[in-house]
């Protein structure tokens, strides 16, 4: 296991930025960190188009001393995938299906340039890590950041962040021995 | 594969949006509206731990100014009644002690004192008077006093104790015995000292206690001529003897002590008690006002007081309902965390 060392400065951002140039700064930060989420790219890009447009309607409300445009998008794709979840596991339960979990059928779901044993070893983790590994690693979010994202510590985020690097380093191990 | 070739893989194959999914984005971002110069939104969004840091010393320094302001403003409408009681009182007095003049002896006394005080010379009373006179200055309490003590002289009388202070404030207290005979000419030329503040006379009847005595003497020198009869018969054993003179011995003892009363009594009854009070106006006036301050101080307490008893009051209803809003904010607050935990262990 090592250490994981990706704390960055904070950015100072322009007090008025137009919203159509927040959306085209962060939308990859958004769409991936929703990707890893899911582990679907369709269901990311339907999520991703929500976030934002919830984020145009709370526009005006959005406060920079509370934090950046970036912690902003991600608070409401999170909130918005949760809905999403939750929907699902409630649709799931009303059509009593055994099958748990968002559809993964997809070949390749992070991306094309990843080995297919990442993309495998990332599919096995539950969403949780995933959504640690794509803030912390994937988006470089410093952990205190993280942790008010996910509301819990920041021993809770590096701790999830190993535990799940720790999974996938495994598993990329075993599929070498294999 | 390591951890940090992992981390070198994922970060470069960061994810990045689909042309399409861009141009989406595009779309929602363009129905930005312009501007508005007059939101107000972001200003009411303030955040609630600034609110309380702000909002608490504001409500203490509103409750405090409001008790001061309040406390500033009944002190005035305090001091305007005390002042309109003190004026109604000091009225009420000098109608009822109005100024003695020497020369109207008795009818003066009496309409001082009220109902008609008049010692009956053909019985034998007690007669006791207490006098407060008021005397312009501190010289005025001497001059008073000695007026006094020459009066009692005068009089027949004798002075029993005398204390003199001078001063800003001096008083002098007396007390003085004149001949009953005498005692209306002696208040009435006392109450002309100064003005007259207060007067009080009081009378026992001392004649049935006189009488009695008189009776029981009677009595007793009765018993005592018996006895000495029966104790000349020389035919009287030794044992009679005895009991008689001892009866002789007690009811000789019973007679002297019987004259002290009867001349105690008598004295009493002859001489009457008067205690003269000489004062300044500064030491009989009414309760001291106390200053502006000091009111305004009392009166701010007071308005505090009663807004910490509201204050209290009203956290004493609101506490159980904050406390379930409270308990139903944490219970929703836990539900969902553990919700989310369960959706994202999947």
């Amino acid at each position: 296991m090592h250490a994981v060392s990706l704390e960055v400065p904070r950015r100072s951002e322009p007090a008025e930025l137009p919203f159509a140039a927040v959306a085209e700064d962060h939308l990859d930060d958004v769409y991936g960190y929703l990707l890893y989420l899911t582990k679907n790219w369709a269901l990311a890009e339907d999520l991703t188009s929500e976030t934002f447009e919830t984020a145009l309607r709370r526009w005006r409300r959005f406060d920079p001393r509370r934090g950046t445009h970036r912690a902003w998008l991600l608070a409401i794709a999170r909130s918005t995938a949760l809905d999403w979840f939750r929907a699902d596991a409630r649709r799931k339960r009303r059509e009593e299906r055994s099958e748990a979990g968002v559809p993964d059928a997809q070949e390749h779901s992070f991306g094309e340039t990843f080995s297919a044993e990442l993309d495998e070893g990332l599919r096995a983790l539950t969403a949780g890590e995933r959504e640690v590994v794509a803030l912390r690693v994937v988006l470089d979010l410093d952990g205190e950041e993280t942790a008010r994202l996910l509301g819990i510590t920041v021993t809770a985020v590096s701790t999830r962040l190993h535990r799940a690097l720790g999974k996938l380093e495994e598993r990329m191990r075993d599929d070498d021995v294999a | 594969m390591t951890s940090p070739d992992l981390i070198r893989e994922l970060t470069a194959n960061r994810p990045a949006a689909p042309t399409a999914l861009r141009a989406r984005v595009r779309e929602i971002a363009a129905k930005e509206a312009a501007p508005q110069a007059a939101s107000f939104w972001p200003k009411l969004r303030l955040p609630v731990r600034r609110i309380t840091l702000v909002a608490v010393p504001a409500a203490a320094t509103i409750a405090i100014a409001s008790a001061g302001v309040l406390g500033l403003a009944r002190s005035d409408s305090n001091i305007a009644a005390l002042r309109a009681d003190q004026a109604e009182a000091l009225e009420s007095f000098d109608k009822a002690a109005p100024q003695s003049a020497p020369g109207t002896l008795l009818g003066a006394a009496d309409q001082n004192l009220g109902p008609t005080v008049r010692p009956t010379l053909d019985r034998a009373q007690r007669i006791s008077a207490t006098l407060t006179v008021e005397v312009t200055d501190s010289d005025g309490v001497s001059r008073a006093a000695q007026k006094a003590l020459d009066l009692t002289e005068s009089l027949g009388g004798h002075v029993v104790t005398a204390n003199v202070a001078t001063g800003d404030q001096g008083s002098a207290a007396l007390v003085v015995r004149v001949p009953v005979a005498r005692v209306q000419e002696a208040i009435v030329q006392l109450s002309a000292l100064g003005r007259i503040a207060s007067q009080q006379v009081t009378i026992d009847d001392l004649q049935e206690t006189l009488d009695r005595l008189e009776k029981r003497e009677r009595s007793v020198r009765s018993q005592i001529a018996l006895v000495s009869a029966r104790l000349e018969n020389d035919s009287l054993d030794a044992t009679t003897r005895a009991q008689l003179e001892s009866r002789l011995r007690t009811l000789r003892q019973e007679l002297r002590g019987l004259r002290r009363d009867t001349a105690a009594t008598n004295a009493e009854a002859r001489m009457a008690t008067i205690q003269l009070t000489v004062v300044t106006p500064g030491v009989l006036s009414a309760v001291p006002v106390p200053s502006r301050l000091d009111r305004t101080l009392d009166e701010a307490l007071n308005v505090l007081v009663w807004e910490g008893v509201i204050a209290l009051a009203i956290a004493i209803v609101a506490a159980p309902f904050a406390l379930l809003l409270f308990a139903a904010w944490l219970g929703r607050k836990l539900y969902r965390r553990r919700e989310e935990d369960r959706l994202l262990a999947t």
